[in-house]
C-alpha cells in the first residue's frame, strides 16, 4: 500500500441548503450530507462504501466525481488537486472518473438508442468519427457481454441486467481510470446481481480499473471490496481492509449492521438483535457521537464529544473506528 | 426504428382519435387553413377585387356576384372573409410559435440551471402573468413604434401592423409554454440519465439540447395549439377595437370595426366574421384537448 | 405563513414598481405628447414656444428623472389632472372603479352559480353524452370573443326584439334599481360567459379528480351513501383548488370588463382606461391602468395567500 493513491479526499464537507418557497424567503436549514470525510483509494483496488440509505454514500461517491462541488475540504487526483476545477480541465478529468448509476431504468434516455447511449460519451468529447465510434460500440458491448446487434434497440427492449450492462459500456467508453458504481446491483433481481458483480470483477482485471464502490448490502459489499468505509450520518465511522471489518468490526454500528445480515445456511442471526430506532433527522443531527441515540453502549461521553476516527488498538494495518469504546466484541 | 416507439405512436393516435371533437377541430382548421389559402383562387373565380370599393353594391344581399353579400363600401364579403382568415391564422401561428421558442428558452434556463437563473426568470413571468394583459396589449398598441429606436425601422413597412401585433402578444403571450418546460425540465434535471450526461462532461447546452427537449416536446405541443385560440381572441379584439390589423389587410377582427354601429342596416356583417373567429378558436381548443390526453393520459386539465 | 405572506407581499411591490416605469414609458412613447397636442391645436405656438413649454413641464428631462418626480407627486397622492375630464384623475377613478366592481362581482356571482353545480354533476356522471355536452358548451364560452358576444346580444334583444337596452347605464330621467338592473342584465351575460366556461371545466376537473382520492374509496367502503360522501367529503376538497382559481382569474375577467363596458357603453373602468388612451388623456390612463394593475396583483396575492392557507399540504416553514 505504499503507492500513491489514485484519487485521495481531505476533510471533505458537502452541505444543502434548503430553502423556502420565493424569492426572499430565506434559508430555513442545512443539511449536511457529507461531513468531515477522508479517504483514499488504492489504484486497481475496490473501495466500497456502505451504510443505510440517508446516510450521505451516495451523495459523497457524486461529490467524488465532481456531480456536486464541495462545500469543504479537497480532492486529489492522481496528485493534482482537482477541487475547483473548471470548463475544459472539467471536461478532460470527467474522462478519466466514470459514474455507474443504481436505476438500470432511469440512467438511460429512453429515447435513445443503445448504440446512441454507449457512444455519447466519445461524441461528447469528440473521440473519432461515426465509423471509429460505431467499431468502438461493437466492441463495448462485447465486452459487457451483449450482442452489438442489439445496438439499434431501445433500452425498454432490455432486461435489468443487460440495461446495467449498457450503463457499464457507457463507463468503460473513454477508458476511465476510475468507475464510480453507485448501488449497481441493487435495483436487479437477486439472480442478476452476482453476474453482473463477476463482470465488474472482470472488467477490473482486464482493464485496470479502479472500483469505489456504494452499497448498503454488506453480501456485494464482501463480494466486491477491499477495503471498506462504513457511513453514519455523513460521516465515515469505521474503515479497514475488507477481511478486517468482516472478521473484527470495532464500531457499534458496524457490529449492528453485520448483525442484521442473514447467515448463509438459514442459520440464526447472531445474537444482540439489529438496530433499533430510526436514522435522526439530517437537518438536526444529535450533539456528540452521532450514533449514540440508537448506541447500546452509549454513556456520557458520547452525547458530548463526537469521538475521532482513530486506529483501532490491536487491530490490523489501516483499520479506524470512530468511538470512544472502540474494540471488537 | 423499433417495434414499441411505433406502437407508442399508434397509440397515441388512436387515443387522439377517441376525441371526435378533437379529429372534427383539426379537419374544421385544415378545411379553413386550406379555404384561406385559396383565397386568390376564389378571388380569379368570382372576378371581383378583394379591396376593390364598389358604392353601387353597398350592404347588397347575397347573389351570384357576392355570395355572402357585400359591405358597407360594397366590398365582397366573402372574399375579405379569406383574406382575413389568411392574416387571422398567419398572425395567430407566428404568434404561438415565436411565444412557444420565448418559453420554451425561459422555461429550460430557469429549470436546468435552477438555482438564481430560477429565481429571477420564474418572478419575471409570474410578474407577467400577473398583469392585467388586455390593457397593457392596448397600450402597447397604441405605442408610436417609430419612437422606439430598433423597431422603428420595422415600422416603416407595409405590413407593419401584422408585425407589431404579432411581436406585442408573444410579448405576454410566453409564459404558459415556459413554466410547463420549467416544471419538466426541473424534474428532469433530477434524472439519472442526466447527472450522467453530466458525469461524462456534456455542457450544459448538449444535456438542454438531447436530453430535455426532446422529453418536454408534448407538453410544448398542448400548450401551443391552447395558446392559438387565445392568440386569435386578442388579435381579434385589438383589430376590433382599431388597434391591431390596419385597413386596408383585412382581418376578422377589423372586419367587425364599424359592425357595432352598422348592427341595425346590416347584421349579417357583424355575424360572418365573429363566427369566423368562433369556429377557429373552439376549434383550436378542442385540438388542444384531444392532444393532451392522446400525448399525455395523465394529466389532468383544468 | 406571515414570514410567506410578507415575502409575496414584498415580491408584488416590486412587479408593481416595474410595471409602474414600464407603463410611464410606454405612455410617454404613444403617438403626440401634450405640447404636440397643444401646437396641433393653436397654430400660432412657434417651435421654440413648444421647447419653452416642454422645459417648463419638465418634458424635455430623461425618462427616469421625470418618471421619479411623477412618482414622488403620486406618493404624495397627487396623480394629475385629466386632461379630457378636467378633474383630477383619481377622483374621474373613483366613480368608475365602483361600477366595475359591481360589473365584476355580479359576473363572478353568475358564473359561479353557474359553474359550480353544473361542474359537478358532469365530474359525477362523466364520459356520457350530458357530459359532453357541458363540455361543448364550456369551451364554446371560453372560445367566443366577447365582443362579438356583445354584438350577437345586441342584435338579438336590443335589436331584433328590443326587450333590453343595448347599452348605457340607465334610462335618462328615471333612477331606479331597476331599471339599473336592466341595463346590466346582457354586459353581465356577456362578461359571464368565458369565466363560467372556464370555471365550469375547473370545477369538473378538480372533483372528478378528488373522487379518485382514496379517501373516497375508504368513505364508499365503510357503505356511507353516494350522497354523503360527495357532499361531505369530496366538495370540500374539490373546492379549495376552485378558491384560487377564481382570484387568479380576476385578471381575465378585467380584460373582458374592458371589451364589455366599450360595448355596452357601461362606465367602468375598463372604457375609461380605453378611452383615455385612445383621448391621449396620459394622466388618466396611467391612473386606470395602475390601478388594474394594483387589483390584479392583489387578487393574485390572495389566490396564493388562500392556497396557502387552505392546503395543509404545502408548508411554508419547511420541513418540521
Amino acid at each position: 500500500m505504499n503507492a500513491p493513491p489514485l484519487l485521495e479526499a481531505r476533510n471533505l464537507q458537502k452541505h444543502f441548503a434548503v430553502k423556502g418557497a420565493g424569492l426572499f424567503a430565506g434559508r430555513i436549514g442545512t443539511v449536511r450530507a457529507v461531513e468531515d470525510v477522508s479517504l483514499a483509494l488504492a489504484a486497481g483496488k475496490t473501495f466500497a462504501l456502505v451504510g443505510e440509505s440517508g446516510c450521505g454514500k451516495t451523495t459523497l461517491a457524486r461529490t467524488l466525481a465532481l456531480l456536486h462541488r464541495p462545500s469543504a475540504g479537497a480532492i486529489h487526483f492522481r496528485g493534482k488537486e482537482i477541487t475547483h476545477l473548471k470548463g475544459r480541465q472539467l471536461k478532460l478529468l470527467r474522462r478519466d472518473i466514470q459514474v455507474i448509476f443504481q436505476d438500470p431504468y432511469g440512467s438511460l434516455d429512453p429515447r435513445m438508442t443503445v448504440a446512441a447511449i454507449v457512444s455519447e460519451p466519445l461524441r461528447i468529447h469528440r473521440v473519432g468519427d461515426r465509423r471509429g465510434r460505431a467499431e468502438r460500440v461493437r466492441e463495448l458491448m462485447d465486452a459487457v457481454g451483449l450482442s452489438p446487434a442489439l445496438a439499434d434497440r431501445y433500452p425498454h427492449e432490455f432486461s435489468g441486467g443487460q440495461r446495467q450492462r449498457i450503463g457499464i459500456a457507457r463507463a468503460l467508453a473513454l477508458n476511465p481510470k476510475l468507475v464510480i458504481a453507485d448501488e449497481p446491483v441493487s435495483a436487479l433481481d437477486v439472480s442478476v446481481q452476482s453476474q453482473v458483480l463477476n463482470l465488474l470483477q472482470d472488467l477490473q482485471e482486464a482493464f485496470g480499473l479502479t472500483y469505489l464502490l456504494v452499497s448498503h448490502d454488506l453480501a456485494v459489499v464482501a463480494h466486491m471490496a477491499h477495503r471498506v468505509a462504513v457511513m453514519y450520518l455523513g460521516r465515515i465511522v469505521e474503515t479497514a481492509p475488507r477481511d478486517d471489518l468482516f472478521a473484527r468490526p470495532s464500531h457499534p454500528y458496524t457490529q449492528a449492521l453485520l448483525r442484521a445480515v442473514p447467515r448463509p445456511g438459514g442459520g440464526k442471526r447472531r445474537p444482540g438483535g439489529g438496530l433499533g430506532g430510526e436514522v435522526p433527522n439530517p437537518l438536526s443531527p444529535p450533539a456528540g457521537c452521532p450514533f449514540h441515540p440508537r448506541c447500546p453502549r452509549a454513556e456520557d461521553i458520547c452525547r458530548e464529544q463526537l469521538p475521532a476516527l482513530e486506529a483501532v488498538p490491536g487491530s490490523g494495518d489501516g483499520h479506524r473506528a470512530a468511538c470512544h469504546f472502540k474494540g471488537w466484541e | 426504428m423499433s417495434g414499441a416507439p411505433r406502437s407508442m405512436a399508434a397509440l397515441t393516435a388512436r387515443r387522439f382519435a377517441r376525441h371526435r371533437m378533437a379529429v372534427a377541430g383539426a379537419l374544421v382548421l385544415v378545411a379553413l387553413a386550406l379555404s384561406a389559402l385559396a383565397a386568390p383562387l376564389v378571388e380569379v373565380w368570382l372576378g371581383i377585387d378583394a379591396n376593390e370599393v364598389d358604392l353601387l353594391a353597398r350592404f347588397e344581399g347575397r347573389s351570384a356576384a357576392h355570395p355572402l353579400g357585400a359591405d358597407e363600401l360594397g366590398r365582397d364579403v366573402l372574399v375579405r372573409l379569406l383574406y382575413g382568415g389568411r392574416v387571422s391564422l398567419f398572425v395567430a401561428l407566428a404568434t404561438a410559435l415565436a411565444a412557444a421558442v420565448i418559453g420554451t428558452v425561459i422555461g429550460l434556463v430557469a429549470g436546468y440551471y435552477g438555482r438564481w437563473a430560477d429565481a429571477v426568470l420564474m418572478r419575471v413571468t409570474d410578474g407577467v402573468i400577473a398583469l392585467p394583459i388586455l390593457p397593457l396589449l392596448i397600450i402597447l398598441a397604441a405605442v408610436d413604434m417609430s419612437k422606439i429606436p430598433l423597431v422603428a425601422a420595422l415600422a416603416e413597412t407595409e405590413n407593419a401592423s401584422l408585425y407589431r401585433i404579432v411581436l406585442i402578444i408573444t410579448l405576454v403571450g410566453w409564459t404558459t409554454v415556459a413554466r410547463l418546460v420549467r416544471g419538466t425540465a426541473l424534474s428532469l434535471r433530477e434524472r439519472e440519465y442526466v447527472v450522467a450526461a453530466r458525469g461524462m462532461g456534456a455542457s450544459g447546452f448538449r444535456i438542454m439540447a438531447t436530453h430535455i427537449l426532446p422529453n418536454t416536446v408534448s407538453p410544448i405541443i398542448v400548450a401551443t395549439t391552447l395558446s392559438v385560440g387565445n392568440v386569435i381572441l386578442f388579435e381579434s379584439v385589438l383589430s376590433f377595437l382599431g388597434l391591431g390589423i390596419q385597413p386596408p389587410i383585412a382581418s376578422w377582427g377589423n372586419m367587425l370595426n364599424n359592425a357595432q354601429e352598422l348592427i341595425y342596416e346590416a347584421p349579417a356583417l357583424a355575424f360572418y366574421p365573429g363566427a369566423l373567429i368562433f369556429l377557429t378558436v373552439i376549434a383550436f381548443n378542442f385540438l388542444g384537448d384531444g392532444l393532451q390526453d392522446a400525448l399525455d393520459p395523465k394529466a389532468v386539465h383544468g | 405563513m406571515k414570514r410567506y405572506v410578507a415575502g409575496r407581499l414584498l415580491e408584488s411591490l416590486v412587479v408593481l414598481a416595474l410595471m409602474s416605469y414600464l407603463i410611464y414609458g410606454l405612455i410617454g412613447l404613444m403617438p403626440g405628447d401634450p405640447i404636440d397636442i397643444m401646437v396641433q391645436a393653436d397654430p400660432d405656438l412657434t417651435p421654440a414656444d413648444a421647447a419653452r413649454l416642454k422645459a417648463l413641464y419638465g418634458l424635455d428631462k430623461p425618462l427616469h428623472e421625470r418618471y421619479l418626480n411623477w412618482l414622488s407627486a403620486a406618493l404624495g397622492g397627487d396623480f394629475g389632472y385629466s386632461r379630457v375630464h378636467n378633474a383630477p384623475a383619481l377622483d374621474v377613478l373613483g366613480p368608475r372603479l365602483v361600477n366595475t366592481l359591481v360589473l365584476m362581482g355580479l359576473s363572478f356571482v353568475v358564473s359561479l352559480a353557474i359553474a359550480l353545480p353544473i361542474g359537478i354533476y358532469s365530474a359525477l356522471r362523466p364520459y356520457g353524452a350530458r357530459d359532453y355536452a357541458i363540455n361543448f358548451a364550456a369551451l364554446a364560452g371560453i372560445s367566443v370573443p366577447v365582443f362579438w358576444l356583445a354584438l350577437m346580444l345586441i342584435y338579438l334583444f336590443a335589436v331584433a326584439w328590443g326587450v333590453l337596452p343595448a347599452g348605457g347605464m340607465q334610462t335618462i330621467g328615471v333612477d331606479s334599481l331597476a331599471d339599473k338592473a336592466l341595463y346590466l342584465v346582457l354586459p353581465v351575460l356577456t362578461l359571464s360567459a368565458a369565466s363560467a366556461g372556464g370555471f365550469t371545466r375547473f370545477v369538473r376537473a378538480s372533483t372528478m379528480e378528488t373522487m379518485r382520492q382514496d379517501y373516497i374509496r375508504t368513505a364508499r367502503a365503510k357503505g356511507l351513501p353516494e350522497r354523503r360522501v360527495v357532499l361531505k367529503h369530496a366538495l370540500r376538497n374539490a373546492l379549495i383548488p376552485v378558491v384560487t382559481i377564481v382570484a387568479l382569474s380576476f385578471g381575465s375577467l378585467f380584460s373582458g370588463a374592458l371589451i364589455t363596458e366599450t360595448m355596452f357603453s357601461y362606465r367602468g373602468m375598463g372604457k375609461l382606461i380605453y378611452d383615455s388612451i385612445m383621448g391621449n388623456d396620459y394622466n388618466l390612463a396611467l391612473v386606470g391602468l395602475l390601478f388594474a394593475t394594483v387589483l390584479t396583483l392583489l387578487a393574485n396575492l390572495a389566490a396564493d395567500v388562500c392556497y396557502a392557507w387552505l392546503d395543509p399540504r404545502i408548508s411554508y416553514q419547511g420541513p418540521a
